[in-house]
């Protein structure tokens, strides 16, 4: 049975971008919605909470840093979850690249000790790129011949990477002391603060320069955003990397290798994802241990389903979730809302854009409204 | 020192750790056959987990628990069902979404109920149902106590899991219902078209998985570990996934399966101990379900058929 | 009484009018065939008498009572039974478990399998139909596949049963054979609803005519006071040439030398047996079998997705049989794929990402790995006005296409590259009568710009109408080649189900023999 269906609708350019933004735009409103309802089942003030939460992500420059801090391991993270979707593929195991993307800098920038900034940070991040690509590459092999899904090899090379990670910083590359980390990396291989970058005059004539942590990854996480989206639109790399995830036989009959391209995306996945741990260990910690990642790779699913796994809307979802993250700690302070409830937003984000339909119906249920009133 | 590592208790062992593994691989084989991908199993262990103890703590009855464990887990099932098979979301998505959800409502409640992260108050467990004694010396006495140690050393829901996966397996090949679910996540809509509802079918073999991952979730709290702690389940869930493909969508093979990798996790933990003796650090004994898990599925994928119409939605029409 | 009858049945799709006021009558013991092109609404409106649509309006009348059927449960205990154009088998299953699927015998949810066993035996003795019970769907050829259908329908106790294009995928003697099995079907007093856009099919089967044209019955009539022509006309709407028109071949220089060529299928099989044939510039060789007999992975061999085992294939004297997908494509090879939604478009993709798909790494539409937008949807826009595709613009989505309009974008693609060699599988399949004309005509002009054409087809007309010259398949070899014009469909389909002697391979004529009376002797 063949639809009929070439009366095309004319899609005015405006409304192609309004449906893409949005459906996330109500999926995070929603979800921050059910989050306050559930504060308040709870028993928790969630007008205060709400107030705590905006006051420690934007209530000052110090703690908008704070907010562009935590947004840059997210964009990077977003955009590597972003890249395997448009591939097809689902990179749920960004955090175990994460985690040997941040051990490859923070081993090697120990080593790289006396070389100028200019080598040694454009090394670790490659570095660290390379790391997690390195990584992702058993799992896209295995996906690649065989078929074995990735979400379950992935995530179990999560689980490897963090016992890799936690054994070498109690044994082989354990810092002198008591506390199981890295030995602290030296200024040359580090992404230095923001405000850092101005003398004090300046931030005293500027006082919104005074960014608190926020680091200089930002920008790398701005530019690497900008790079993967010109990827995807003009290259035949990235031409083909849409097409085997829009459909896989037409690709292979088109002359496209499935199998390399698969082998690729995840790879770029992980390289993504790589440099997202070298970001957190060369601008936060400038050094590894255990629990230097607060779940960036798993966020970064939330980041880039929000950004409709766009390259660029990967950057405000990102901004989101970091706000979210940054004040949450003020939210615990001030409101005592545990911080976990952020979590439960997270999830209920993800769950809003994969479950369209529900915005959609009440979308269409409007419009529908709209129509009788007007005929 | 071989003698030391190979013990009855090693075995006896290996079945225990098996046991949450089954349970969510057996969920997960049900929900698969149905059409449904689970990737959630990992959330609603841990919900199980969480609930189970939680309401151990507030009645003192493991009986209760175990109840509340499998009720929870049909709950937040549920909103993988709507999301999955009336809302036609990627399946996928939705399942790694109620994995967040599970660490965030646990976590949320941990702290709103006990004032503080991290670990619950110990709760009272389910005691081993024999307790039989090991007398003497001499080859028979040895002999009945590998049989003690292994066979009659468990918890209530270690039997009842092994019992699972012999009625489950025969339930698929003799009743209706089963042949109705293997249809399903094959050919949808020949199920539709001769009037078995698809929604119907797919809704109960979620709940179904829901209950067993959530019953998974009590054994680990309320007949292993005693406590609930956050994030306990540590990737179980996913294991059960690959323990579910490598028993190749069966029951009894998913048990199978998930006994080869409970053992892993026993001989892991043996090991550990026997530390003074065996030098290798142990995150390395640490790793060894989650390599195995990789090395099973890259042996086994290409000679497994998943059912032809998994993780895809079905519309009516 | 008529057993069924429709009263004004009307169904609305969002843009579409599926049925307009639909009115007909089944009595019992007939046999009614609902003629009609692709989408003029023959499958909406049975999919509203079985419960797998509601209609709009009007009503449903069996045994003159009128009913409302809202799924397929309440239409099977209506007794109203349908086999699908897409077989609603699961092929994992056994014939036997794939009947009593929804009914099945025994008590407490226990399925008693011997006494279905027994139901299925006694079944397929009372109407002929032999089967296996204990066979799985999947190993069953197609024929055998449409067997159990009709037998489920009988087992759920159809008394009117609805063949939905019930000879799209059946060889000339198995259709023969199903028009047997559906006469005495009907002289057991069921009545039959016969679905199908053949013209011949109908003079031959049907005892009453209704003919449909864009969701409406546009006549009735028997096959006693009509003819093709006659028919044709009703359900086109306009007078339609029934043949092609073509001038003389002019072979030039051999484009493609396939040479003792074999092939396995997925399951490491000889799908492919040795298998050696050359198609010259200017000409159209087709190839003719049943459904399943190597053509497939004869094409993929040629168009390089999948790898031979032994034998060479040479495009204009070079060598492609290792070639990759995409060597293959660079060496002149243009594909036009058998399922267009899996492997012929990028459905989420737009007109022009569609029109480059295979050239989109090469000059001029990419260079150093950089795609140029602008040329691409220069020819993009090129394309549309050549081929006549109907788009307001080369940014929309393939998705948003009609059928016929999705071919074209593919038919543009192959044949605008300007290849050596364009391989078209079932070009036409699922394609209105204008769409079909236009595809034909199309190939037609390849064949006149000197290109070799490969055409592979289930559709016999098609074949006969379009080949200068046709190789018949069977069981992985050629077995029988015509010139055009030698053959009709009847010696050709006695040769496709390897009936024939063979005169250029007398190892495929033993093994045809040996395996020709199974197929045969089931029916009668």
């Amino acid at each position: 049975m063949s639809e009929p269906r070439d009366e095309i609708p004319v899609q005015r350019p405006w409304m192609a971008i309004v449906q893409k933004i949005g459906t996330p735009i109500l999926s995070a409103a929603l979800a921050i919605a059910i989050g306050s309802f559930i504060m308040w089942i709870s028993g928790y003030d969630a007008p205060a909470a709400y107030a705590a939460l905006f006051k420690g992500a934007f209530g000052g420059p110090k703690q908008i840093g704070d907010t562009i801090l935590r947004a840059t391991p997210l964009i990077f993270t977003g955009l590597a979850v972003a890249y395997g979707f448009r591939a097809g593929l689902f990179n749920i195991g960004a955090e175990g690249q994460l985690f040997m993307g941040g051990l490859a800098a923070a081993a090697l920038g120990v080593f790289l000790v006396g070389q100028p900034w200019i080598l040694v940070a454009p090394a670790l991040l490659i570095a660290s790129a390379l790391a997690g690509a390195a990584w992702a590459f058993i799992p896209a092999l295995l996906k690649a011949r065989i078929g074995a899904h990735e979400v379950i090899t992935t995530m179990m090379f999560t689980y490897i990477a963090r016992y890799l990670v936690s054994w070498l910083v109690v044994g082989p590359l354990k810092a002198e002391g008591q506390i199981p980390q890295t030995t602290a990396l030296m200024p040359e291989a580090q992404l230095p603060r923001i405000q850092g970058l101005f003398s004090e005059g300046a931030l005293e004539a500027f006082p919104f320069l005074n960014l608190g942590r926020a680091h200089l990854g930002i920008a790398v996480a701005v530019i690497v955003a900008t790079i993967v989206w010109l990827i995807l639109k003009y290259t035949t790399l990235g031409y083909e990397n849409r097409a085997v995830g829009f459909n896989a036989f037409a690709s292979e009959t088109a002359g496209i290798s499935v199998q390399w391209t698969t082998v690729k995306a995840l790879c770029i996945s992980g390289a993504l994802a790589g440099l997202a741990g070298s970001v957190e260990v060369m601008g936060v910690h400038h050094r590894i241990f255990d629990q230097f990642s607060s779940g960036f790779g798993f966020t970064g699913i939330a980041v880039a389903l929000l950004a409709k796994n766009h390259p660029l809307g990967v950057i405000p979802a990102a901004l989101l979730f970091g706000a979210l993250s940054a004040g949450a700690g003020t939210m615990q302070l001030e409101a005592h809302v545990p911080q976990k409830i952020i979590l439960i937003i997270q999830a209920l984000v993800i769950f809003f854009v994969a479950a369209e339909e529900i915005i959609l119906w009440f979308v269409r249920r409007r419009q529908k409204e709209a129509m009788s009133h007007a005929g | 020192m071989l003698g030391d590592i190979i013990t009855p208790d090693l075995f006896a062992s290996a079945l225990r750790m098996a046991t949450p593994l089954a349970l969510a691989a057996i969920g997960g084989t049900l929900c698969e056959r149905s059409g449904v991908v689970n990737i959630a199993l990992e959330g609603i262990m841990l919900t199980g987990a969480f609930f189970g103890t939680a309401a151990v703590l507030a009645t003192g009855n493991p009986w209760i628990g175990v109840g509340a464990a499998m009720l929870s887990g049909v709950a937040i099932s549920a909103i993988h069902a709507f999301a999955s098979v009336n809302l036609r979301a990627d399946q996928v998505v939705s399942g790694t979404a109620i994995n967040l959800l599970a660490l965030g409502v646990t976590g949320f409640l941990m702290e709103l109920w006990y004032g503080h992260p991290g670990t619950t108050a110990s709760i009272q467990v389910l005691r081993p149902i024999f307790s039989f004694s090991s007398p003497g010396g001499g080859f028979l006495a040895e002999a009945w106590r590998w049989v003690n140690g292994i066979v009659f050393s468990h918890t209530p829901i270690v039997y009842f899991t092994i019992i699972l996966a012999v009625v489950a397996q025969w339930a698929m090949y003799r009743t209706k219902w089963g042949l109705h679910l293997r249809a399903l996540g094959e050919h949808p809509r020949a199920v539709d078209t001769v009037g078995v509802s698809v929604y119907r079918g797919r809704w109960v073999a979620v709940l179904m998985s829901g209950a067993l991952a959530g019953l998974a979730g009590a054994n680990l709290t309320i007949e292993q570990v005693g406590s609930f702690t956050e994030n306990m389940t540590n990737g179980r869930g996913f294991i059960a996934l690959a323990a579910n493909i490598f028993g190749r969508w069966t029951p009894v093979g998913s048990y199978l399966a998930s006994l080869l990798f409970g053992f892993a996790d026993a001989l892991q933990i043996k090991l550990q101990i026997l530390r003074d003796v065996i030098t290798v650090p142990p995150q390395f004994f640490l790793m060894l379900p989650y390599v195995l898990t990789v090395i099973v599925l890259a042996g086994v994928i290409g000679r497994a058929v998943a059912p032809a119409a998994v993780g895809e939605p079905y519309k009516k029409g | 009484m008529p057993v069924l009858e429709l009263r004004e049945v009307t169904k609305v799709f969002p843009g579409v009018i599926a049925n307009d006021r639909v009115s007909m009558t089944l009595e019992r013991g007939e046999i009614v065939a609902l003629l009609g092109e692709n989408g003029a609404g023959k499958s909406t409106l049975m999919n509203v008498v079985y419960g797998l649509l509601s209609p709009d309006h009007g009503e449903i009348l069996l045994d003159g009572e009128p009913t409302k059927i809202r799924s397929p449960r309440q239409a099977i205990d209506h007794g109203i039974g349908m086999v699908h154009q897409h077989f609603m088998l699961v092929e994992p299953l056994t014939v036997t478990e794939n009947i009593v699927l929804g009914r099945e015998p025994g008590r407490f949810g226990i399925i008693d399998f011997s006494d279905a066993r027994a139901k299925v035996a006694a079944l397929s003795k009372r109407y002929g139909l032999k089967i296996d019970p204990d066979a799985r769907i999947m190993d069953l050829s197609v024929g055998m596949q449409q067997r159990v259908e009709i037998l489920k329908a009988l087992y759920q106790g159809a008394g009117v049963l609805i063949l939905d294009e019930p000879t799209a995928v059946l060889t000339p003697q198995e259709v023969r054979e199903l028009f047997a099995v559906v006469k005495s079907l009907v002289a057991e007093g069921l009545s039959v609803v016969f679905i199908t856009h053949k013209l011949e099919e109908v003079m031959a089967v049907a005892d009453r005519i209704i003919v449909m044209r864009g969701g409406a019955v546009v006549g009735e009539t028997r096959p006693s006071e009509t003819d093709a022509v006659g028919l044709a006309r009703m359900m086109v709407g306009r007078d339609v040439v029934l043949s092609v028109e073509k001038g003389a071949a002019t072979c030039g220089d051999t484009v493609l030398d396939v040479v003792d060529l074999q092939v396995k299928d997925d399951r490491g099989l000889d799908a492919v047996a040795g298998v050696t044939f050359n198609v010259c510039g200017g000409e159209i060789v087709a190839i003719a079998g049943v459904s399943g007999n190597g053509q497939s992975e004869l094409i993929d061999a040629i168009v390089g997705l999948r790898a031979p085992s032994a034998g060479s294939i040479a495009l204009k004297g070079a060598d492609i049989t290792h070639a990759s997908a995409r060597a293959s494509i660079e060496a002149g090879v243009s594909h036009i794929p058998e399922d267009r939604h899996r492997r012929g478009l990028v459905l989420e993709f737009d007109l022009a990402e569609n029109l480059v798909l295979g050239d989109h790494r090469s000059a001029p539409y990419a260079s150093h790995g950089f795609m140029k937008p602008r040329v691409v949807a220069e020819m993009a826009r090129t394309r549309i006005a050549d081929y006549d595709i109907r788009t307001p613009s080369e940014k929309v989505l393939a998705s948003s296409m009609s059928g016929g309009n999705q071919q074209k974008v593919v038919v543009a693609r192959e044949i605008g590259r300007d290849p050596e060699l364009l391989v078209a599988a079932q070009p036409t399949r699922g394609l209105d009568v204008g769409a079909i004309e236009f595809v034909h005509k199309q190939i037609l002009a390849a064949r006149e710009a000197g290109k070799g054409v490969l055409l592979i087809s289930l559709e016999l007309e098609e074949v006969l109408s379009l080949a200068d010259r046709i190789l018949v398949m069977y069981e992985g070899r050629i077995v029988r080649e015509f010139v055009g014009g030698e053959a009709d469909a009847e010696t050709l389909g006695y040769h496709m189900t390897g009936g024939g002697g063979s005169k250029l391979d007398e190892g495929a004529q033993t093994e045809a023999a040996g395996q020709a009376p199974s197929e045969g002797e089931v029916v009668r």
